[in-house]
């Protein structure tokens, strides 16, 4: 999409400042804007639910873009999507691989990476008449991407898939390719975080990762620690407004997320408002052995 | 005769492979293969029984809510809990906002790009170059495919005032719900369920109607078998009596609806990568053990049959076994069934929405048990969808699911009958075979979901992975997995 320098200036306002950009990313923003072709992202799906996916739409938007993400995000060239392409079978694969040859591309990865049996649980993709692991496929592209951005908890370490015993061997992306990976855990993944690491690597600036790879600047602070209801009294069941859930089995003082912050859903609702106790989603050990007590009640 | 491989079929969810035989210009044989497992059944076992609704939730982030009602119905059975009215209102109304949003999904997002072209960018284009009769009006669905983005946005948004956020809404609990009924929610949900409503009417549905009268060749293409078969859902009653639409089986094409015995429920591994001695159990004693490579075997998914005959299930299904559609089973059948339904559920939400007593209660306390068995039958927006629990010393012992697209998708059973997708298929005419979109059309028209279709696996140690890929007009088999390791199991290879 074409949007002119000004327009956009006149767009970023407050959220330039939010957003955390300087005058040299402005800069860098107009040659950006003026290009025909906008970064490609090849998004792959492995071992995965596609909740991320589905969660990624819900910050898209047909109006006019309110906010410098959503001009940033509009720009990229997303080249490959299972849900969402056009072609299918092999022409599909041929797209992502003329673009994966030819050009810079940021990888995403939603779902985890299954290695058992040689990773045959899952296929990415029939080639002249091969089957392609989707092992295979991430280790190859990962290789040559620029950038490589795990949407969600699965694609961080594994999720639900990986969960005891891991019947079939899911791993992260980074710990089947031994490359870095920007970790935007969540389960699924909040559209914004993820809105927020594509535009910084559109941009081009280092995103600084905690010892898990999630940006700090998104995972720095527990849910606890902005919870409203950290004073409040404490819920002895369930069903009842505005009390602390810790009793009732409450992650939020271990999970660190900014839901309390934007809330979920364009600000509709989020887990601990609706009076459910934080699962602890965007932890790297998610599921837990547990995610509820003994019984699943408050007993 | 040419043999199509196409991997992978996208604008669905999840990992599908279809492979069709063609000849003289029409589908003669087809095969339908999930290429993704995960093992669910494995992962919740020995895990509490509160679990349940969270963990299965992430069988599918197109129909979790499906699942979180079905994991909570199922509870609420082995407890012997019963939940406050506002409970079940609530539970129906997240539900029935996400119905909406994957409806509108689908028609816009996942199957009409078979039949125009997309906005001009990636990933919509480049597509394949088959006959576009509805140039004239591209640009309007052009401007629709957008505005139904932020439709479908809107429903889970909606979703979320009660739901708490989506997908994988929490709120779902054995005795009840957790999101109590705040006025400012009850109207702000009402407030955009109104805007949805517009927009199905409006939009939606016409364009369905658009699409069929464009493509009428399609009302006759893609019946499949024509046995139809509901669970039922949204339940109007504490009992489950009464449902918004009812549980029945239309057998054969025909009028006449029938009941469903829940114990005539198999599923069977004839053509699938399972042990044969787990043939045609009901999940409530089923038994997963995978074996490959299988001389038959080409499919992850089993195969779930009613006294033997593969049923369709999904929004045709319901509405047609509760009189609220009348027509043929065939691709512009189902689209128009599912619009009309997400119609009707729409307009259905208003009334339940006016029952909720505010200030009322959304969760009962109740004992749990150490050991219980239950199930719980509901409908996800692609059809029926059951939930088997047995809890052991407190714990989740085994969790068994079949999901709509297992029944959709299957494979073909004992007796060599086809699946519903692989059976509609059967007569699809196919212009070029370079570019079948026809094959994309009717699969299309199931709106399947793989994730769910293929979740429940426990692959043993020594289970070898049979690959089936091919050129045209030729058939390759080989084993990838058994040649790396040095086993070959019977299979042959050039």
């Amino acid at each position: 999409m074409n949007v002119t320098r000004r327009e956009f200036l006149k767009l970023c306002g407050v959220s330039a400042v939010a957003m955390g950009l300087s005058a040299t990313d402005l800069v860098r923003l107009e040659d950006l804007l003026a290009s025909p072709n906008g970064p490609t992202v090849i998004w792959l799906q492995g071992s995965a639910c596609t909740g991320c996916s589905v969660s990624f739409l819900n910050r898209i938007s047909a109006s006019a873009p309110q906010t410098a993400a959503e001009v940033l995000t509009d720009s990229i060239n997303l080249i490959y999507h299972p849900n969402l392409m056009a072609l299918a079978g092999q022409d599909a694969v041929e797209e992502l691989k003329k673009a994966s040859t030819n050009t810079k591309f940021l990888l995403a990865v939603e779902g985890g990476v299954p290695s058992k049996f040689s990773g045959s649980t899952c296929w990415a993709w029939n080639y002249n008449g091969t089957d392609v692991t989707f092992l295979r496929a991430v280790r190859d592209l990962a290789a040559r991407a620029a950038g490589i951005l795990c949407i969600g908890t699965c694609a961080s370490w594994g999720g639900i898939p990986g969960a005891y015993p891991n019947p079939t061997a899911v791993k992260g992306v980074k710990a089947v390719t031994g490359k870095t990976t920007i970790n935007i855990a969540g389960c699924p993944a909040h559209p914004d975080w993820v809105a927020w690491a594509v535009v910084q690597l559109i941009l081009g600036n280092s995103i600084s990762l905690d010892s898990y790879g999630r940006p700090r600047a998104l995972f720095d602070r527990t849910v606890h620690d902005r919870c409203p209801r950290r004073e409040n009294e404490e819920a002895e069941t369930f069903g009842i407004d505005h009390l602390c859930l810790e009793e009732l089995g409450c992650r939020g003082p271990d999970t660190k997320a900014n839901c309390p912050v934007g809330g979920w859903n364009g600000g509709s609702n989020w887990c601990c408002e609706a009076n459910a106790p934080c699962i602890g989603c965007t932890d790297p050990k998610f599921p837990f052995a547990q995610l509820t007590s003994q019984e699943g009640s408050d007993d | 005769m040419a043999t199509i491989t196409i991997d992978p079929v996208t604008r669905l969810e999840g990992h599908l492979k279809i492979k069709v035989s063609v000849e003289n210009g029409k589908v003669v044989n087809a095969w339908a293969t999930g290429t993704l497992f995960r093992g669910f059944e494995t992962i919740l076992v020995n895990r509490p029984p509160g679990d349940a609704q969270h963990i299965t939730q992430r069988i599918c982030g197109v129909c979790p809510v499906s699942h979180g009602m079905a994991a909570a119905i199922t509870l609420d059975s082995a407890f012997g809990a019963a939940i406050p009215e506002n409970a079940r209102i609530l539970r129906n109304l997240v539900l029935g906002a996400n119905y909406i949003q994957s409806h509108i999904l689908h028609f816009y997002h996942l199957a009409v790009l078979d039949f125009i072209d997309g906005p001009p960018m990636a990933p919509w284009q480049p597509s394949w170059n088959f006959e576009k009769r509805l140039t004239d009006q591209t640009g309007t669905l052009v401007e629709h495919y957008l505005k139904a983005l932020e439709m479908r946005r809107k429903a889970h948004e909606m979703g979320a005032l009660f739901g708490g956020r989506l997908p994988h809404p929490p709120a779902y609990i054995p005795g009840g719900f957790t999101t109590t009924p705040r006025p400012e929610r009850i109207s702000k949900f009402k407030s955009d369920l109104s805007q949805l409503i517009a927009f199905i009417r409006d939009f939606y549905l016409p364009d369905v109607k658009t699409l069929a009268s464009a493509y009428p060749e399609y009302r006759s293409i893609g019946k499949g078998h024509g046995h139809l078969l509901a669970y039922g859902v949204f339940d109007l009653n504490s009992s489950g009596t009464l449902k918004e639409l009812g549980r029945g089986r239309l057998m054969n094409g025909s009028n006449t609806v029938e009941s469903v015995d829940v114990n005539a429920i198999t599923e069977q591994v004839s053509y699938s990568w399972y042990a044969d001695n787990t043939n045609n159990l009901n999940p409530s004693s089923g038994s997963t053990v995978p074996k490959y490579p299988k001389g038959k075997g080409y499919s992850w998914l089993k195969a779930p049959r009613y006294q033997g005959a593969p049923c369709e299930v999904g929004p045709l299904a319901r509405m047609m076994v509760n009189g609220s559609y009348t027509g043929a089973i065939s691709v512009m059948d189902r689209h128009l069934a599912r619009a009309d339904e997400a119609l009707k559920i729409a307009q259905a939400m208003l009334h339940w929405i006016d029952q909720i007593n505010a200030g009322g209660a959304v969760y009962a306390r109740h004992t749990v048990p150490t050991s219980a068995t239950s199930f719980g039958l509901t409908e996800a927006p692609r059809g029926a969808l059951g939930h088997w629990l047995k809890i052991s010393n407190g714990k989740i012992s085994r969790y068994q699911v079949i999901t709509p697209t297992c029944w959709n998708a299957s494979p073909r059973d004992s007796s060599g009958k086809r699946g519903p997708i692989e059976e509609a298929l059967i007569g699809t005419p196919v212009q070029n075979i370079d570019e079948p979109i026809e094959v994309l059309r009717v699969i299309h028209s199931f709106d399947p979901c793989l994730s769910c279709a293929v979740h429940v696996m426990r692959p043993g140690e020594d289970a070898k992975i049979f690959a089936l890929g091919h050129d045209h007009g030729e058939e390759r088999e080989h084993s990838r997995a058994a040649r790396e390791e040095g086993h070959f199991h019977g299979v042959s290879e050039t």
